[in-house]
């Protein structure tokens, strides 16, 4: 080849020289794309536009989704007799290239990531402050679920579903609803609005249009009269002057789909392409579940809503239904078993059976204190974290990794003692004595659950690079109080080729006391053209041996200074 | 220009191409493109045939036994009757209030057969008061009677048949949140007749007016009732607290003047719960007594009975008739698993032929284990398994109620 350009050369035409060219740039061209085609293929370790923080998963139209509805018995039997979904100890798909979670119709980022004043998260997703229900009409049954209630619609026409609390244990449901969605609104699941409200029955009116899909005729509709009324009003505690508490429910906007699953995808949903039970914020879900005890945390008990504009809607999933979450049961305090062993765990059972009952379960020997009734059974001192189960096994909660409890544990630790008060409050227990003993109790399963999950792994954060290459960082286990400082840092700088994923150490092994260190100018200064820094950082504390395995962290050059674009943990 | 310096400027020239490639493919638009994928293969979210048919059964299964309107009667239609089977008619919106009305029929494997129609004001007065009225039809083919008294022999065995009709009404106030008290009126007319079971002595065959008091003829009845009833268990199919129950009936024989007598029923049951409720602990007494006046009898066919699968469990259904009876049993229940508990259990009791005689003396009983598939509000399905009587081994299978 060298020979013929060379000949072409010395007769020097400008048409061969064009010819040639044309070659050369074809034969570039195919090279340069072959090039760019495996750079595609390949895929940079970090995007440009990473981290993401929007996973848009509105994109696709999916209007074409029908609703489906699991059953309870359904739930129960797939998930207690076999393994449905996929386990295996594998990260977090949906997360982005800081282990975190981006905003989602799934969720959205609140106190994890930006500060929540305490009225906000008070607040919730209310959008208005209060509700009187002056003028409202009863229109309609309420065909699900075991709590009494019925529907009821405002002067502009909005539904709500209107509950109760059980006759021996008022302000028991309300209030564990009214605290549940607080809360999980607050760590960022999409939850409906929820209002505590009075409601006087001498007052009371029925549309005339108001129907009920009654069971007990085969689910047809019938109407909804005052006799029914009256039934649910039985089985509800009444208060001293005669009237009700009432929880208000705000029906989610959009048309609903059914409920999602802790496992798989939708088949018919096209933006729903990370399997449930490699979610984050599903897997995680297990230590908010812990803390605020709701065992009731399964697939019928979530919600999807298919929202949007014509041709571009898509589906927003909801957990709701916290009525049975803390000390209370719904309809009654809550029992023993639940949060402590599935409905159904084969060895206690068969123990309990060979030893004829002298076998007790660890979770029969609790004692629950004495607490106004309105609490229900919640306690703080047998509680243990990572024991805690829901009423039966979770796919998601199943693949949940140490990371993924990490991240969950960290939203929960930006919940300060005022603000758990302030939730708590919400509920307005007429008893101080139940906001005392519900805020006091929370405060220590918050504690209990920041030790178990806050410590396992290596819990450095906030990591920075700043322009002159100080990096600094932060201990969430310290910052939460449930662990001392470490007794220094080893740090491993590099320097980190984007395209191939190849760390070049730059400098060996350094040692730091405190959480800030210095990045060898071999990366930082302009000259050394190094795009991205990798550096790991591993903890040492005669406590915790598992904080030896650093945390590495990424820094992509930004301008003259250096920005934060990846962490594994 | 030279050849050496043009092709660098060619590949210089492509290099944008590939660098401006490379820039606008984003995490964003990667993930867009799987979406965009998924949306050329997106299929129906089908429910699997298990899906199906556990919603149908939660929908149309359950409701099927519960439901208003035409229903399936299934379970048992008496003591010893048997599986049973049959359809109702249901209205829990009477009037368009709290009132409902039951109208049903069934019969068994072994032919029993009943129909009963049955209205019911179970929250009048605000929950307070409850009243109900009914009507019933029964023919009981092939009922046990074993003679009378504490030594009847299970070789004595013999059967007969029970026809009766029953009209009546009964309300109920409660004074207290646990305590009812309330009464009722019945007419009762009760037909005896040879059992059909071929296997057994028909009673007639076997037994007299002398050793089956109202054998030969059996009047119309008029009850009238009272009782008083504490119920303060938890739940339902309890865990703890007690249920206690005295009925006084007087049946006036308003045929014959022979048959007129007073009985008297008392059953005391308490339930004490330790290790957070999953293991209870059950006692039982009851006993019935009856009176009599001089020239009077109480017929057999309306004597308290013992033996079968709520007394004495080592025993066959109404192994022990007599005109009075006491019943001991103790049960201790630990729960296996959520819905399902199993049980070791007593029974003692005995009957009299006279009251001074229903003492703790001679008390036959039996031993033995069962499990429970259970609810907050009843059972579903028990299994007892008895041992230890004189007459042997029995296995009882029984649907519903609650123990």
């Amino acid at each position: 080849m060298a020979s013929m350009f060379g000949s072409s050369s010395v007769a020097g035409s400008r048409s061969t020289a064009r010819r040639l060219c044309a070659t050369v740039v074809g034969l570039t061209a195919v090279v340069v794309l072959g090039t760019v085609s495996v750079v595609t293929t390949a895929r940079p370790h970090f995007y440009p536009d990473d981290p993401l923080w929007i996973d848009n998963d509105a994109v696709a139209d999916a209007s074409s989704v029908k609703a489906v509805e699991d059953a309870n018995s359904y739930d129960f039997v797939v998930n207690t007799f076999a393994t449905p979904g996929e386990r295996r100890d594998l990260r977090a798909m949906n997360v982005n290239t800081l282990d975190e979670v981006p905003n989602s119709a799934w969720f959205v980022n609140r106190i994890g990531r930006d500060a929540m004043s305490i009225d906000d998260v008070v607040r919730g997703p209310d959008r208005i402050e209060s509700i009187s229900l002056d003028g409202w009409k009863v229109s309609g049954g309420k065909a699900t679920g075991v709590q009494p209630g019925f529907r009821m619609t405002d002067r502009e026409g909005h539904t709500y579903q209107i509950e109760f609390d059980p006759p021996a244990n008022p302000e028991l449901a309300t209030g564990a609803e009214i605290i549940g969605t607080a809360f999980y609104h607050a760590f960022g699941y999409h939850t409906v609005d929820v209002y505590l409200a009075e409601l006087d029955p001498s007052g009371l009116v029925i549309s005339d249009k108001a129907t009920y899909r009654d069971r007990l005729i085969g689910g047809r509709k019938r109407p909804f009269t005052r006799s029914d009324v009256d039934k649910v009003l039985r089985r509800a505690a009444r208060r001293a002057d005669g009237k009700y508490r009432v929880l208000v429910s705000r029906f989610a906007d959009g048309k609903p789909l059914g409920n999602f699953r802790y496992y798989g995808t939708r088949p018919d949903d096209p933006n729903d392409i990370v399997p449930h039970e490699h979610r984050r914020e599903l897997r995680a879900a297990r230590v908010f579940g812990a803390w605020l005890n709701h065992d009731d945390s399964r697939g019928v008990n979530s919600l999807d809503m298919l929202v949007g504009e014509q041709d571009r809607r898509y589906i927003k999933h909801y957990m709701f239904d916290f009525g049975s979450i803390m000390g209370s049961g719904t309809v009654y305090a809550q029992r023993h078993r639940p949060g402590n062993e599935y409905i159904l765990e084969w060895k206690p059972g068969w123990l309990t059976l060979a030893t004829l009952g002298m076998y007790a379960r660890p979770w029969t020997r609790i004692s629950y204190p004495e607490v106004p009734r309105a609490v229900g059974r919640f306690e703080a001192d047998a509680f243990e974290p990572t024991s805690w189960k829901p009423e039966y096994p979770n796919p998601a909660f199943e693949n949940m990794r140490p990371e993924d409890a990490f991240w969950a544990a960290r939203i929960i630790s930006r919940f300060d003692d005022a603000t758990v008060r302030a939730v708590v409050e919400k509920a307005r227990y007429s008893d101080p004595r139940a906001t005392e003993y519900m805020t006091a109790t929370l405060l220590r399963r918050r504690d209990k659950v920041l030790r178990a999950w806050l410590t396992p792994i290596n819990p450095l954060v906030d990591f920075s690079l700043s322009a002159s290459g100080e990096l600094t960082f932060a201990n969430a286990a310290e910052q939460a109080g449930v662990a001392t400082p470490p007794r220094g840092y080893r740090l491993q700088w590099a320097r980190f080729d984007n395209l191939t994923g190849i760390a070049t150490d730059a400098g060996g092994e350094t040692a730091v006391g405190e959480p800030r260190a210095q990045a060898p100018a071999a990366l930082t200064l302009p000259r050394a053209n190094a795009d991205f820094i990798q550096v790991r950082v591993a903890a040492i504390h005669p406590d915790f041996p598992s904080w030896a395995t650093p945390v590495t962290v990424y820094f992509r050059r930004a301008g003259s200074g250096w920005e934060l674009v990846g962490l594994t943990r | 220009m030279k050849l050496n310096r043009l092709v660098p400027l060619c590949l210089l020239a492509m290099l944008p191409f590939g660098t401006v490639a490379i820039a606008q493919e984003t995490r964003e638009e990667a993930q867009k493109q799987q979406r965009e994928e998924k949306q050329q293969t997106v299929t129906p979210n089908e429910p699997n045939l298990l899906e199906r048919a556990l919603k149908a059964v939660e929908t149309g299964g359950i409701p099927l036994i519960t439901r208003d309107g035409v229903y399936a009667k299934l379970g048992s239609i008496t003591t010893g009757s048997g599986f049973a089977y049959g359809a109702g008619y249901r209205s829990r919106r009477l009037f368009g209030s709290d009132a409902a009305l039951d109208v049903w029929g069934g019969a068994s494997l072994k032919g029993y057969w009943a129909a009963e129609a049955r209205v019911r004001f179970p929250n009048l007065g605000g929950g307070r008061f409850l009243a109900e009225g009914y009507g019933r039809r029964s023919e009981y083919p092939q009922e046990d009677y074993f003679g009378l008294g504490p030594d009847s022999l299970r070789s004595a065995q013999a059967d007969f048949q029970l026809r009766a009709q029953t009209i009546g009404a009964r309300a109920a106030m409660r004074v207290a949140p646990v305590v009812s008290i309330g009464g009722g009126l019945e007419y009762y007319e009760p037909r005896v007749s040879d059992g059909t079971d071929k296997a057994l002595a028909s009673i007639g065959e076997q037994y007299d007016e002398a050793s089956a008091p109202g054998l030969s003829a059996q009047p119309n009845y008029l009850r009238t009732i009272a009782f008083v009833e504490i119920d303060s268990r938890q739940p339902l199919n309890a865990r703890k607290g007690g249920w206690y129950r005295a009925e006084l009936s007087h049946y006036d024989d308003r045929d014959l003047s022979a048959y007129s007598f007073t009985r008297l029923d008392v059953d005391l049951r308490q339930y004490v719960s330790f290790l957070s409720e999953r293991r209870v602990l059950m006692g039982r007494v009851a006993a019935s007594t009856s009176e009599t006046a001089s020239r009077q009898q109480m017929p057999f066919y309306l004597m308290p009975t013992l033996g079968g699968n709520d007394s004495l469990r080592g025993y066959r259904d109404y192994r022990f008739r007599g005109p009075h009876a006491l019943l001991l049993q103790a049960e201790y229940r630990f729960e296996i698993w959520s819905g399902l508990d199993a049980a070791l259990f007593y029974d003692a009791g005995k009957v009299a032929m006279r009251r001074a005689d229903l003492d703790l003396d001679d008390l036959e009983s039996d031993y033995g284990v069962g499990f429970r598939f259970n609810t907050d509000n009843g059972i579903v399905l028990r299994v007892d398994a008895a041992f230890g009587s004189r007459d042997g081994k029995h296995v009882w299978i029984v649907f519903g109620g609650r123990f």
